[in-house]
């Protein structure tokens, strides 16, 4: 399937190539160039802030990176301009990973703050270039510049490196969209705290993304250096780049890698249309209620607009037969029952004052299925956090399988074998069902890969019963269906420890048998599970032990029976006077 | 052979060669070019349809060109130059147009020029303002800067100031970084310290910068004798308004390039000086094929609905920019590029400007650039005396 | 480089003061119903360049004080943006998608404003241009002075009603989550007409405060663009008085430079500091 995509882009460009040789009036080949040029910088701009959901308003930035590091190179050092074109692209994504380094690890800059940090860059490097003796004022002349004779003509020579940059842009796009790359943006868009902690490695993604896009758009620039040929900051670093890309992507459809190509066809396609003197008016007022028109009735865009009415059928998912899948499935790594999985050493964990854990020491072992419970606001939630690596310790050892995991970033923690579901569930809005479990074994400690991870996915929508939804988008799920699904992804990921946080609230009590059922046939399976729960009856059936936590202190561990009766548990959840009453 | 059968077929056949020659001599000469109609240098460019749009109708109405019509193309570049580019190759290689005129401003002038040479083709523009990137050699500048503007439209100006008895002991030199501009304040710099004139402030602002009032207060602390503003479009006006804002009014200052309408409107501006190739006002617009320009440019701007409704430096250089094209025609009596340039490069033109030659460096002629000043709300020429209007002079406060 | 003189400090960062709230008087409308309505709204631009356009011709053709001319652009622009919010919540137009709808809008009405005023730069010559005030050695000009009491002004009532009024509450709740406010009584309709209308309104005040202290060209809605963006982000989405402290923070930092040093570094200074700002200041979870 991925083969014909990509056989389809480098045929299609192939054939592409061969216009310069049908001798067509220049012209042609200069207005193809621009369209060329809007598909690389939309679809490059798509790869980061479509797919991610980083909103980038700074594409002008590493756009005009490229241009001046052409024009520079070529203009004031007389490189040959095909070599300045590495370059370019290379100072644009010095640029992007310098930024993106800074910038990804903090987490409060996402959404909008993420765009104006990008706005404010662009404005940024415009004053430097402006005043410094990269442009200082007078703008770079670049007439003077070879162009080699790749084509037969000028303009063909820029359409033919337009096209292999376009080409390169769109093979960039599918390949990433559907490569573990891909969906792992996917998920940052959603929700990238629960990506995270599922395993994804938000920061190198968001990185990878990054310097992909500043790569292709610093190409971009440096081509489209010497086909204006004279180069000035005004032109180069105004507010057109930045805001054209996202309309075009936008138009398109952000979600899917060729959106911002047809985007970007159809505004150049608009913006040339009416050119003739006597128009320019109409023509600008026609374009704009064109758009309106075109976003109103195709508000995911153009492309997948186009994919809903087309009659071939989308992209077959594999529909494996249970069975192959079961026995593919590789057993979980067993360590000897008994032995201790997890340790958890004077855990501690503060919130600006509140002190959700005030030094907690819980060990876990092998196979068992250790109930957590306590009162409201006794910290069991915040444990999980902490364990899984949602929120770092404030103080404190975790062992898990004798190695030290507090401090790591939450998704080397979910590679070794943790997962977690969420008591609210936070499923991946925009994946399917399907898509969302094979996320979760993508990533999580059985690290498979796209193809094998969407089989594997089936069988765990079998296990928890949801097979029948594997299609559908998260919202079309009732509460029951979304806490299974948070099951079956943190299982799709086979690991040896699930931390359940809550996962009965909300359901009735024929949901709970099933429930408890399921759990009981994942411990069976192999792995170990520390649950969080109020439902005593199910504490009761389930848990080989339990432990109680009050104000983020271990109040008592044990046998569920023995501790339950215990009359400080009782105190601990009931107040003293109905305790004293029991 | 038949007497009556040969007047016959000679009438049939003259009949024939008349028709054709009609034909011919109907088929119009295409003239193309790009002008920024819409984007940001609208407000400029739709002058240079207007005049395009009169020049040519006059034109027609004198018999047009070698005895055809003339048509005009022009399209929308939407003050792109990569746009400019793409359009001036469609009208060459897709519209064979057989001639070009130049588009506005600098930046798609070279993307025009570029294309030009590409395809051996002539091409005269009217507001180019960096003479020293012209290098091509079939192109041939309307706007008469001269070869080195830089250096003598600074000196021209400190000229005027010297012959009003008022040269200046201390500048401030303020402008914009905008290419065009740019180059000539840093002209002016050298030009004043070559005159001994003490430079007290030297500031630069991006083009686009809405803020004037600091820059305004820092002029005004420097205490200057003469105020030399880089600016064009917008900033001259927004310089002034802040100025007057904090009630400082320079004792003369000097305007590069400001747009010509709001500055001889406002109030502040009343002694403002700046660089003009033509006004409309004797003894520039006796002569009657300027009489006649500006009064037809004077109704069609009002009905247009433009604020300013005087020939002035932009209107001038574009009626001379066909000027020019129109005589290589006539004088090459063809449309072939080559001989027109060749004749351009060795003769003179008869404009409105005066007479221009193009055998200056990158094609450059003259400096043909005067001192206007703005006096009781109109631009009035001050300098050289010769252009001046009757009985103007410079005056200062 | 001499070190400027306080007269001049203080001077130059009072223009920056003034120019720096417009900036939030654009902004304000503008981030209300980013913030509010999750409606990315380029066409403010728009509006507040056609509100210019109109207060120009009014004052100079009809003679009115461009003042005055606030009584009828004010509801026009009002109906103009209800209106506008009607078609996007009949159409459940996305943010992004907005972003790209009033883009279109704004092309046409830039159209518009070119095909009846030219593409020619106007510039309205009021009473209020003539007139200033000295305060100390400071002159405060009065066309800045009613765009800053104009947007303090309409900043600090907006704050007002949004924290303290039940109206305003009932629009943050709706912006929070809308099903869940729809349950409390809260209607969402009405009130998403209402502050879109609003927010067009403050648009019309914007460009009547544009129109008296700037000249106009029809392109030059885009120049404002780069700078409001910034200033409604960084001032924070659904804020009323967000935009007005960090226009002024990037207007008098702007000033200063441009008072001390090279004016054309004086970007740098501003958003430098507030890429700084959004990294070192303390995350929000």
């Amino acid at each position: 399937m991925r083969r014909t995509a990509v056989v389809a882009i480098l045929a299609g460009g192939a054939l592409l190539a061969m216009l310069p040789l049908l001798r067509l009036p220049a012209f042609y080949e200069s207005i193809l160039y621009l369209a060329l040029h809007w598909i690389v910088l939309a679809t490059s701009w798509n790869i980061l802030s479509g797919y991610s959901g980083y909103f980038s308003f700074g594409h002008g930035a590493f756009f005009g990176a490229g241009v001046y590091a052409t024009a520079v190179l070529a203009g004031k050092f007389d490189w040959p301009f095909l070599a300045t074109l590495p370059v370019a692209a290379a100072v644009a994504t010095a640029l992007g990973l310098a930024l993106g380094a800074v910038v990804f690890r903090v987490r409060a800059v996402r959404g909008e703050l993420f765009a104006l940090l990008t706005l404010a860059v662009t404005f940024v490097l415009a004053t430097i270039v402006l005043n410094t003796s990269i442009d200082g004022g007078p703008g770079v002349y670049l007439s003077a510049v070879p162009v080699p004779r790749i084509a037969p003509t000028q303009p063909g020579t820029f359409y033919l490196l337009a096209l292999a940059a376009a080409v390169l842009a769109l093979l960039a796009a599918y390949l990433v969209q559907h490569s573990k790359l891909g969906v792992g943006l996917f998920a940052i868009h959603d929700d990238e705290d629960a990506a995270e902690v599922m395993g994804v490695p938000t920061f190198r993604y968001k990185l990878a993304a990054l310097a992909i896009s500043c790569a292709l758009a610093g190409l971009a620039g440096g081509v489209h250096a010497v086909f204006i040929s004279y180069v000035t900051t005004g032109e180069v670093f105004s507010i057109t780049v930045p805001l054209t890309v996202v309309l075009m992507s936008v138009l398109g459809g952000t979600r899917h890698w060729a959106g911002p190509a047809v985007g970007a066809t159809v505004i150049t396609a608009l913006l040339y249309a009416f050119t003739k003197g006597d128009l320019a008016l109409t023509g600008k007022a026609t374009t704009g209620a064109v758009l309106i028109a075109a976003i109103l009735f195709m508000p995911q865009g153009i492309v997948p607009r186009l994919l809903q009415r087309s009659p071939i059928p989308r992209r077959a998912t594999a529909r494996p037969n249970a069975v192959a899948a079961a026995t593919s499935r590789a057993p979980a790594i067993a360590t000897p029952s008994g032995a201790v999985l997890l340790r958890a050493t004077g855990v501690a964990k503060s919130f600006a004052g509140v002190q959700a854990l005030a030094g907690v020491d819980i060990e876990v072992r092998s196979g068992e299925i250790l109930g957590l419970i306590g009162p409201n606001g006794s910290g069991k939630s915040t444990f999980i956090n902490v364990v899984s690596g949602h929120y770092p310790t404030s103080a404190g050892s975790i062992e898990f399988d004798g190695r030290e995991i507090a401090g790591l970033p939450a998704h080397r923690i979910a590679r070794s074998g943790i997962a977690r579901t969420y008591q609210i569930p936070r499923p991946f809005a925009h994946l399917s069902v399907r898509d969302n479990v094979a996320a979760a074994a993508m990533f999580g400690g059985a690290a498979l890969s796209t193809a094998r991870a969407r089989i594997e996915a089936e069988h765990w929508l079998e296990f928890t019963g949801l097979a029948a939804k594997a299609d559908v988008l998260p919202d079309a799920l009732n509460l029951h269906q979304r806490k299974f699904l948070e099951l079956a992804r943190a299982l799709a990921s086979r690991p040896r420890l699930v931390l359940l946080d809550e996962v009965l609230c909300g359901l009735n009590p024929s949901e709970i048998d099933e429930a408890v059922g399921l759990i009981r046939r994942i411990r069976d399976a192999g792995s170990t599970v520390i649950f969080v729960e109020h439902v005593m009856r199910a504490v009761l059936a389930l848990s080989d032990r339990i432990v109680v936590l009050n104000h983020g202190l271990l109040l008592a561990e044990g046998p569920a029976a023995q501790v339950l009766q215990r009359p400080d548990v009782m105190t601990a959840y009931l107040g003293t006077m109905h305790a004293a009453r029991a | 052979m038949n007497p009556n059968s040969f007047w016959r077929s000679a009438v049939a056949a003259m009949s024939l060669f008349a028709l054709a020659a009609t034909a011919q001599a109907q088929a119009p000469v295409r003239i193309g070019s790009t002008l920024a109609l819409t984007g940001p240098l609208s407000a400029t460019a739709q002058i240079h349809k207007l005049v395009g749009e009169i020049y040519v109708e006059q034109l027609n109405k004198r018999g047009g060109l070698l005895g055809r019509p003339v048509e005009w193309i022009v399209k929308d570049d939407q003050s792109k130059p990569d746009l400019a580019r793409t359009l001036y190759e469609q009208l060459i290689t897709a519209d064979k147009v057989d001639l070009l005129m130049g588009p506005y401003a600098t930046g798609a002038i070279l993307s025009a020029m570029g294309v030009a040479q590409r395809y051996d083709k002539v091409l005269v523009h009217h507001t180019m303002g960096v003479p020293s990137l012209a290098k091509y050699d079939m192109q041939f500048p309307a706007w008469s800067l001269g070869a080195d503007p830089g250096n003598t439209v600074p000196n021209t100006v400190f000229s005027a100031l010297a012959a009003a008895g008022k040269t200046p002991k201390t500048v401030a030199i303020v402008t914009s970084k905008f290419p065009s501009i740019h180059f000539m304040s840093l002209g002016a710099r050298e030009v004043a310290k070559k005159l001994g004139v003490q430079e007290v402030l030297f500031l630069e602002w991006e083009f686009g910068n809405r803020d004037f009032g600091p820059i305004a207060a820092r002029v005004k602390d420097a205490k200057p004798d003469f105020v030399w503003v880089g600016a064009i479009g917008l900033d001259g006006n927004l310089l002034l308004d802040a100025m007057k804002k904090i009630d400082y009014s320079p004792p003369l200052h000097f305007h590069l390039y400001p747009a010509p309408g709001p500055m001889v409107q406002s109030a502040d501006a009343n002694g403002a000086l700046s660089v003009t190739i033509f006004e409309d006002h004797p003894p520039f617009n006796t002569p009657p094929v300027a009489a006649e320009f500006t009064k037809t440019f004077r109704e069609r701007a009002t009905k247009a609905n433009l604020p300013e409704t005087a020939v002035d430096t932009q209107a001038a250089a574009s009626f001379t920019a066909w000027q020019i094209l129109e005589a290589g025609v006539v004088a090459t009596k063809s449309l072939d590029d080559k001989a027109i340039a060749a004749w351009l490069k060795k003769n003179k033109v008869p404009t409105i400007q005066g007479v221009l030659r193009f055998d200056g460096p990158n094609n450059f002629g003259d400096d043909l650039m005067r001192v206007k000043q703005v006096q009781n709300g109109r631009w009035v020429v001050v300098f050289p005396p010769d252009v001046a209007a009757p009985g103007v002079k410079l005056v200062t406060k | 480089m001499t070190w400027p003189s306080w007269n001049l400090l203080a001077q130059s960062a009072l223009s920056g003061l003034f120019v720096g709230s417009l900036y939030g008087l654009i902004g304000l409308g503008l981030g209300l119903s980013w913030g509010l309505l999750r409606t990315i709204n380029l066409a403010h631009f728009a509006f507040t360049f056609a509100a210019a356009y109109l207060c120009y011709q009014l004052s100079t053709q009809g003679g009115f004080d461009p003042l005055l001319t606030l009584l009828v652009i004010a509801p026009l622009f009002f109906v103009v943006g209800a209106a506008l919010h009607w078609v996007m919540t009949r159409f459940e137009v996305s943010p992004f998608n907005s972003l790209l709808l009033t883009f279109g809008l704004t092309a046409i009405i830039e159209a518009g404003i070119q095909a009846i005023w030219s593409a020619d730069f106007r510039r309205l010559e009021s009473s209020y241009g003539q007139q200033k005030f000295k305060v100390g050695d400071l002159f405060v000009p009065v066309p800045e002075l009613i765009t800053l009491v104009m947007s303090a002004g309409l900043a600090l009532a907006l704050w007002a009603v949004l924290r303290h009024t039940d109206l305003g509450k009932s629009m943050r709740a709706a912006a929070q989550d809308a099903p869940i406010a729809a349950a409390f009584g809260v209607n969402q309709r009405a009130l998403g007409l209402l502050l879109a209308g609003t927010c067009a309104a403050l648009a019309g005040v914007a460009g009547v405060c544009l129109s008296l202290s700037f000249t106009l060209a029809p392109s030059q809605i885009y120049t404002w663009i780069g700078v409001v963006f910034a200033t409604v982000m960084m001032g924070g989405l659904g804020t009323a008085l967000g935009p007005l402290i960090a226009g002024v923070v990037i207007g008098v930092s702007e000033a200063l430079t441009m008072a001390v040093t090279a004016p054309s570094w004086a970007p740098i200074v501003s958003f430098t500091l507030l890429i700084a700002l959004l990294l070192l200041r303390p995350g929000k979870t």
